[in-house]
């Protein structure tokens, strides 16, 4: 684990500069390194779901449509309203502001059948809610599709992309 | 979508060493949809979740909306409570140009925030961080039907 308190800034004043691997100044006293995984549990396996490719995911119970564009004043209705047409919504999150307590301007809708899910997309991406244009879109993809890994340690696996694949496609649960 | 090509990073972590171990909740989104979630508490029964999936360019841009309106890069943590035996916290973030890489201690409340020597900059990092934090656990909560605690 990182642990570079003292290192850091102290007072004001004799702070070195650190850029990142860009150029960008880093601020802070946090041991940053860059744009790769800094994660200090990097290690070990990350459970995931289904499998590479191009479009949409499916989760677990169902297809996520993540909603963008909304006025601050939606109400859950406004999106049940809405969503509801295009088959049973599952589950609706319409997160709050921390700080204003109004709607932060984003929302989940889970809906059972991908075809249900690609209905609502299709007919409301673009379209208004409480005069605020939406976009509506998957909230997940199935990621890039990943090449063989090396033999080398996890290091090369984490930093070069390489990582095991499933060649198979059809392997619901994938570990690496 | 996928009209933002700029760069993206952001990373938060929050644990503490306890009587239950290294208790932490981290999560880091890359600016192609990789998102990884590491949860592990050791109370009761000690399974660490690590959880990764790939979200939608839609998803990151809006985390990206929200990171920028918070404006958390025009603030630095010189002055912030340093992490102790409470805990600690760490938001990395790399937005509009920007790198950020924040470390300060557990925060309980806005009264600490209001305590503490940087009361504006601070609150800003309060509530950003429930914000991001509000959003994952919604992104997990649904695709993987866990309840992150």
């Amino acid at each position: 684990m990182a642990e570079n308190d003292e290192r850091a800034s102290g007072p004001e004043g004799g702070k070195a500069v650190r850029r990142d691997s860009a150029g960008r100044r880093i601020k802070g006293r946090g041991n940053a390194g860059g744009d790769d995984s800094q994660m200090q549990q990097r290690e070990g396996q990350f459970e995931s779901i289904g499998t590479a490719g191009a479009g949409a995911a499916k989760s677990v119970e169902g297809w996520i449509l993540f909603i963008t564009g909304l006025d601050q004043e939606t109400q859950e209705d406004d999106i049940h309203d809405k969503f509801c047409d295009f088959g049973d919504i599952k589950n609706l999150h319409l997160n709050l502001d921390r700080r204003t307590g109004f709607v932060k301007g984003y929302a989940l809708v889970e809906f059972e059948q991908q075809a249900e899910a690609q209905g609502a997309i299709t007919a409301l991406n673009g379209t208004q809610v409480l005069g605020s244009t939406i976009s509506v879109d998957w909230a997940f993809s199935r990621g890039p599709a990943r090449r063989a890994a090396p033999a080398g340690g996890r290091r090369d696996a984490e930093r070069g992309g390489g990582r095991r694949e499933d060649e198979n496609g059809d392997d619901r649960r994938r570990k690496y | 979508m996928g009209e933002t090509n700029e760069d993206f990073y952001l990373r938060y972590y929050v644990g503490h060493q306890g009587k239950f171990g290294h208790e932490f909740l981290e999560f880091e989104f890359r600016a192609d949809g990789r998102l990884r979630y590491a949860n592990n508490s050791n109370y009761k029964n000690d399974v660490m979740i690590r959880k990764e999936a790939w979200v939608s360019q839609s998803v990151v841009n809006e985390l990206r909306r929200i990171v920028g309106e918070s404006e958390i890069t025009r603030e630095d943590d010189n002055h912030w409570p340093l992490a102790d035996v409470n805990g600690r916290q760490e938001l990395e973030a790399i937005v509009n140009g920007e790198h950020i890489s924040f470390v300060t201690t557990k925060i309980g409340s806005l009264l600490d925030v209001q305590e503490s020597k940087d009361p504006e900059g601070l609150r800003v990092f309060y509530y950003l961080v429930q914000d991001i934090k509000c959003l994952v656990f919604s992104l997990i909560g649904l695709h993987f039907r866990v309840k992150p605690i």
